[in-house]
């Protein structure tokens, strides 16, 4: 297990990364699992809106955004 | 709805499409069954119900359109009517006996997602794959069959503008039910721990399953060249030209409905004054004409009059949605509006209310998450509309002095006028920000959005939601406004006693001559006194004050003078209360109705005979100025911030399906007005402007 838990609020734009985990099982976090965030999925950042926030991702070859609150509840894995 | 007929009829067959938003469902439908029977709400729920039917092999099928979703493990009221729905759970909705599943092909993995669970509904399947020519053109190629070996459903590939695949697919259709419901499809694989809830469970396993469903199923080849959807889509995310290309389209989208919108409405309100007068001719003078003309003729024509903005927004609105650039203007807005409790999707439904909060407040139909659209909803109307420019430009025109505010190019009539447009934004920010901490605090909302890549959009399905949207106005909000109006002139025009109305007339010449015998009035009063002591002996000028006799000793008029303690710390005289008040209907209607109270024709009211009259006004009984800047300042403010509206607020009791929020807003904006009209005119006495 990693020391310090990166996550996807951390992943700088055109970066790439494997989720981990969702932290929490309450519907926000359903909802990024049902949108395809499951662990072991590779996600990009294509992009982050003018204030910073949302943040635009590339996943199972379709575009999403979440905001940042709910991507640092996504872990990613270390490699 | 029909109530479903006892056993299944073997001449119909009904169909429910799903699939999740964004997903060319709306095309599909319309490919299928054209025009809808029927577009309404589900019983009970503000979730809108599309039924559209057509004919296949003998077969009449009753297409049923449910709310787009991503899941069948529901999250909103949305989502929770789809699966009702589907289970024949929702009462006079039968339940579907062929489901068929809309997925996107350029976007098949998150797509299967559903898919997959309505595999498990046990209800016959077939999988339509829609955007099939743009995933070809993307190097994209879908074994269709050995997809639907593995689903054990048909999957029917789509295009739209050739029409490929549409027979197949009636055909698959119409075979459901021999061919029953597919084999379950099991999810196994490695489950993840057992503390999560049952959905995220399903959730991992399920993309598990359809990784492997699609194991060979799907192959990219690289494509040539960028395609020019590609190429749109890097020039609308660039940082630049992105912004750019938002800030042009914002204002389109604005000017569209404030500038482009005004000649149609000119020309419905000249035709409903042709009409008007045309009737008038007709009919003998007395009651039945003066309700005919003014109440009914005049309420239809303040109807129809809201229909080329609402057209024009729609069109655009649907534009917008359908090349998918509507979540791409709501991910750029986002957090600016997430900071008062709104999201990225109130920024269109708000900016469209600047030119009138109807288009706008209907234009909230494309917010999915409840809580922001009642928000935005009840801030909406708060947006300065174009019904309250005349009253601003009245008011600052006559009584904010023109001088120089620090440089000499800033006048302080511009610095007012900005004012109020601001006064409007800065109170819904606050209203919006402390409703989302108190009475619509709750869970946090998921803004988890998907933004389509860019497509053209389909003629049939624009020209279809603008029609929508300009029906179910008419249809549903449209009688309701057509009613109110026609109550409202009645209550200002009603009771009416000759006897006082001439004692009302007779009143106001002494009042006049007595003003007239002051010595020391200035010559331009006094001119403007003896015009209006003369206009009292020419018929016009009897028949004006006459009008303002009946409309003073209406019902209206009389709550106006009831209410007078209650405008009185607001700097206001018992004609500006009953103005007020008797502009509810519509805001502007309040320079008409202050044209007729000072027994001018109420056509009058934008012209300067309006602004010198209010200028001469005086305070009964004495030689006191009515009109001041503070009184000026706190009738702006109060019309800038209530909700002297009728339409407005039938549309938010019809957009809600409650008539709950047209209170909460009428309430709580009048409250506001007040305070704010309050403030004002004791802040400016005090400093003594």
């Amino acid at each position: 297990m990693a020391i310090a838990t990166l996550t996807l609020e951390d992943l700088p734009v055109a970066a790439e990364a494997r989720v981990a985990d969702v932290i929490g099982d309450d519907a926000v976090a359903i909802r990024l699992l049902e949108m395809g965030l499951t662990p072991g999925v590779v996600v990009r950042v294509m992009g982050r809106a003018p204030f910073g926030d949302p943040l635009e991702l590339q996943i199972r070859g379709y575009r999403l955004s979440i905001r940042r609150a709910e991507a640092a509840r996504v872990t990613l894995a270390s490699d | 709805m029909e109530k479903p007929a006892s056993g299944p009829d073997p001449a119909r067959l009904t169909v429910a499409l799903l699939g999740n938003p964004n997903t060319g469902k709306s095309t599909l439908f319309s490919a299928l069954a054209g025009i809808p029977t029927r577009v309404g709400n589900y019983p009970g729920v503000t979730v809108e119900e599309k039924l559209g039917r057509f004919s296949h092999r003998a077969r009449q099928i009753d297409l049923i359109d449910l709310p787009g979703t991503y899941s069948l493990a529901p999250q909103g009221p949305d989502e929770r009517v789809a699966v009702d729905v589907l289970h024949g759970r929702l009462a006079g909705v039968p339940r579907p006996e062929v489901v068929v599943v809309v997925a996107d092909a350029t976007n098949l993995e998150r797509n299967l997602f559903l898919a997959t669970q309505a595999t498990e509904l046990g209800l016959p399947l077939v999988v339509a794959l829609t955007l099939c020519d743009i995933g070809r053109r993307r190097g994209t190629a879908i074994d269709t069959e050995l997809l639907a070996e593995r689903l054990g459903c048909p999957v029917i590939a789509l295009a739209t503008p050739s029409g490929e695949g549409l027979a197949e697919l009636r055909d698959a259709i119409v075979a459901g039910p021999a061919a029953g419901p597919p084999a379950p499809l099991g999810l196994e694989g490695a489950a993840p721990e057992d503390s999560r809830p049952a959905a995220a469970r399903d959730a991992i396993r399920r993309y598990a399953l359809i990784e492997r469903l699609l194991d060979g199923v799907v192959r990219r080849a690289p494509a040539a060249k960028p395609l020019p959807e590609d190429r749109i889509d890097r020039l609308l995310t660039h940082k630049l030209w992105g912004t750019l290309v938002f800030a042009a389209v914002m204002l389109v989208v604005f000017s569209s409905i404030f500038w482009l919108a005004a000649p149609l409405m000119d020309l419905i309100s000249g035709g409903m004054e042709w009409l008007s007068a045309r009737v008038s001719d007709l009919l003998p003078p007395g009651a039945i004409r003066d309700l005919v003309v003014d109440g009914v003729l005049a309420g239809i024509g303040g109807v129809v009059v809201f229909v080329p903005q609402i057209a024009l927004l729609f069109l655009l609105i649907a534009v917008l949605e359908g090349c998918g650039y509507l979540a791409r203007a709501a991910y750029l807005m986002d957090r600016l509006l997430v900071g008062v409790g709104l999201s990225g999707k109130s920024f269109i439904p708000l900016l469209s209310s600047f030119a009138c909060a109807i288009p706008g407040i209907m234009a909230a139909r494309t917010i999915e998450n409840r809580r922001d659209r009642l928000l935005t909803i009840l801030v909406a109307p708060l947006m300065s509309c174009s019904a309250r420019l005349p009253v601003y430009l009245l008011l600052t025109g006559a009584f904010v002095p023109d001088v120089a505010v620090g440089v000499a190019w800033l006048r302080l009539p511009a610095v007012v006028l900005t004012g109020m447009y601001g006064l409007g934004v800065v109170v819904a920010a606050a209203v919006a920000w402390l409703l989302s901490r108190t009475f619509f605090r709750g869970p946090p909302q998921p803004f988890v959005m998907e933004l389509p890549s860019w497509r053209w959009p389909q003629a049939a399905v624009v020209l279809e939601r603008a029609r929508e949207a300009v029906w179910s106005f008419l249809q549903n909000a449209g009688t309701l406004i057509l009613a109110v109006s026609v109550v409202v002139w009645a209550l200002s025009n009603y009771p009416r006693n000759e006897v006082r109305i001439e004692a009302d007339i007779e009143a106001q010449q002494t009042q006049l001559a007595d003003r007239l015998t002051d010595a020391a009035l200035p010559p331009a009063e006094r001119a403007e006194l003896s015009l209006e002591v003369a206009s009292l002996e020419t018929p016009e000028g009897r028949a004006a004050a006459r009008l303002a006799a009946i409309q003073r000793g209406s019902l209206l008029g009389k709550t106006g003078r009831f209410v007078e303690p209650l405008v009185r710390p607001l700097g206001w005289d018992w004609r500006i209360g009953c103005a007020a008040i008797a502009s509810f209907p519509a805001r502007e209607v309040v320079l008409g109705t202050l044209a007729v109270l000072y027994n001018l024709p109420a056509e009058e009211a934008e012209g300067t005979a309006l602004e010198r009259r209010l200028k001469a006004a005086r305070w009964d009984g004495t030689g006191r100025p009515v009109f001041t800047l503070p009184v000026a300042l706190s009738i702006m403010v109060f019309f800038a911030l209530c909700a002297q509206c009728a339409s407005t607020l039938v549309v938010i009791g019809r957009e809600t399906g409650s008539w709950v929020w047209p209170v909460v807003t009428f309430t709580y904006m009048t409250v506001l007005a007040w305070l704010g009209a309050f403030a004002t005119y004791q802040l400016g006495t005090w400093l003594g402007w």
